[in-house]
């Protein structure tokens, strides 16, 4: 993995660093992670049978329903969520749980969006990555 | 975004944290979705059921309503994890039903309207063609958009209860002229329609459309707003779909000119063969159903009246339930016309409040699911929990009783 920076979007500020964990398929939370054990449970997914906690989660975008950021939230709740989410297109269950992560749960969990779709092809073998929510910077470490 | 000055004071706290906290969850959206604005709604539509929303959802809801909140527009709610009025009878575990009537109790705290239906425009909530609505529940979304001809997006779980607190929603998307173009054409080619046509029809719109808008011709002269319903029900479960442009049906769109704005646009000609596909990837087994479950969107009380109807003089068959979902509304009007003894006698039962796709179809003992419900089975299909068998209605019923 090559050390550099790149640049997204910011959604929901906050910084956060951790290891990353890379979809390339369109993702959800809902029906697709367990939030008991923050497991990804989806048939469809790429990354079934990974654990998001902790994780700098990164994937294309969103898919399926509305009820997403609830799920997301749950995860919260149990202390098995992602440390930040990081996607190419815009996924509002993403943007929704975050803000509501933080007024009723108290933790801070950055989104940025706009992140190239090229550039999680690099980072599918895993690494670190530091993100900052406000600037929309993405750091490989 | 722009806010203007009330909006900045609601967002500095000023009118209390119910209303800051909604304010900063429409106002992050607007802005990741570049929204230039708030525009005002007529009406909003919310998610309450346990099965997703989960304990967290519980602790969202109660906080807004413990903060003050009260609904500024008339509110109405999609269906609740268990049976409201009869839980216990369907079996539903005791500490399962004391967290969905935690939701319940901040719900009618907030001031919503007690429906807990996914039909809510058949029973309670009825906007005109051009207003802007902040609806959840993509079944409804596409009804809103394509028969009624109002305007509303797919609210966000969260969203939909801040919208509803402050009035507004970010415009964007499908409030906004240019994005309700229709970008693909489906022609029906098939003659005649069953029931499970309409659905297989929408199913396969969600699946081919991709985030395009969507405009259909065919549809049967003598289609019926339940029949509508269940298409675009379909749809949506299948992909992002919000819209279908129904010529002849949908307000502004008598021609397919109305629909395109001129533009050219590719043509999808569907005939019977593609419906059987659809039937193919949604039936997972031929296992011996344990459950019928009818009204994935809930029936109407015209809908329950043909199931008592098709009912009539028979007897369900030992080792398998059915369950037709309904609203409370619907069912009541059931309970006095005497269509609700008939189903019963039959040996099949009511649910109003809740729904299938809600509920905890895999804790209360069911492993086989026989419907003629597309969304249905896309949604269980993708837990893996529940195989699912999806077949017309008559066949359902044909096999069912004797």
């Amino acid at each position: 993995m090559i050390p550099g920076t790149t640049r997204g979007r910011g959604l929901v500020s906050g910084t956060a660093e951790g290891e990353v964990l890379v979809s390339l398929k369109a993702f959800t939370f809902a029906h697709g992670v367990d939030p008991a054990t923050g497991v990804v449970t989806d048939i469809r997914s790429d990354i079934r049978g990974s654990n998001v906690r902790g994780k700098i989660l990164c994937y294309p975008w969103g898919k399926g329903s509305t009820t997403a950021s609830a799920w997301f939230l749950e995860t919260v709740r149990r202390g098995n969520s992602p440390a930040a989410l990081v996607t190419e297109g815009v996924d509002l269950s993403a943007v929704i749980g975050s803000v509501m992560a933080r007024v009723v749960y108290n933790k801070n969990i950055p989104v940025l969006s706009g992140v190239p779709a090229a550039r999680f092809s690099d980072l599918k073998r895993g690494g670190v990555l530091f993100v900052d929510g406000a600037t929309g910077e993405v750091v490989i470490k | 975004m722009r806010l203007d000055s009330n909006q900045e004071r609601i967002l500095a706290g000023e009118e209390g944290e119910a209303r800051q906290f909604a304010m900063e969850i429409v106002t992050k959206v607007g802005d990741a979705v570049d929204a230039g604005s708030l525009v005002p709604i007529k009406s909003a539509h919310v998610l309450a059921h346990y099965s997703s929303l989960h304990d967290a959802g519980v602790e969202v809801l109660e906080r807004f309503a413990e903060k003050g909140g009260k609904f500024k527009v008339p509110t109405t709610v999609d269906p609740a994890s268990i049976d409201l009025q009869g839980w216990r009878s369907f079996g539903i575990p005791e500490d399962y039903a004391r967290q969905q009537f935690r939701l319940c109790d901040a719900y009618t705290k907030l001031g919503g309207i007690q429906c807990w239906t996914c039909v809510q425009y058949q029973v309670c909530n009825f906007p005109k063609p051009g207003e802007a609505v902040a609806w959840a529940e993509s079944s409804s979304v596409v009804f809103a958009n394509s028969v009624i001809g109002c305007r509303s997006n797919k609210i966000t779980s969260g969203m939909d209860v801040a919208c509803a607190i402050l009035g507004v929603t970010p415009m964007f998307g499908m409030l906004a002229d240019e994005n309700r173009v229709a970008k693909v054409a489906f022609r029906a080619s098939f003659g005649k329609f069953s029931d499970l046509d309409f659905r297989s029809l929408g199913y396969l719109i969600g699946k081919k459309a991709g985030s395009r808008v969507p405009v259909l011709e065919g549809l049967p002269s003598n289609v019926t707003s339940d029949d509508l319903k269940h298409l675009g029900a379909s749809a949506a479960a299948a992909g992002p779909i919000t819209m279908i442009h129904y010529l002849g049906i949908t307000p502004g769109s008598a021609t397919f000119k109305d629909a395109t704005e001129g533009e050219k646009v590719e043509q999808i000609d569907v005939i019977r063969g593609d419906l059987e596909d659809m039937e193919e990837d949604l039936n997972q087994t031929n296992d011996k159903p344990d459950l019928v479950a009818l009204g994935v969107p809930h029936l109407s009380i015209t809908e329950l009246g043909y199931l008592a109807k098709l009912l009539e003089g028979r007897k369900m068959r030992k080792g398998i339930r059915m369950y037709a979902y309904t609203s409370s509304q619907a069912f009541e009007l059931a309970q006095k016309t005497g269509i609700l003894s008939d189903i019963q006698a039959a040996g099949a039962r009511l649910s109003q409040s809740t729904d299938a796709e809600i509920s905890p179809l895999k804790k209360l003992g069911f492993n086989t699911v026989l419907t003629n419900s597309a969304k249905l089975a896309e949604i269980v299909s993708s837990e893996g929990e529940v195989q699912v068998r999806y077949a017309p209605l008559r066949t359902i019923i044909d096999e069912v009783t004797s």
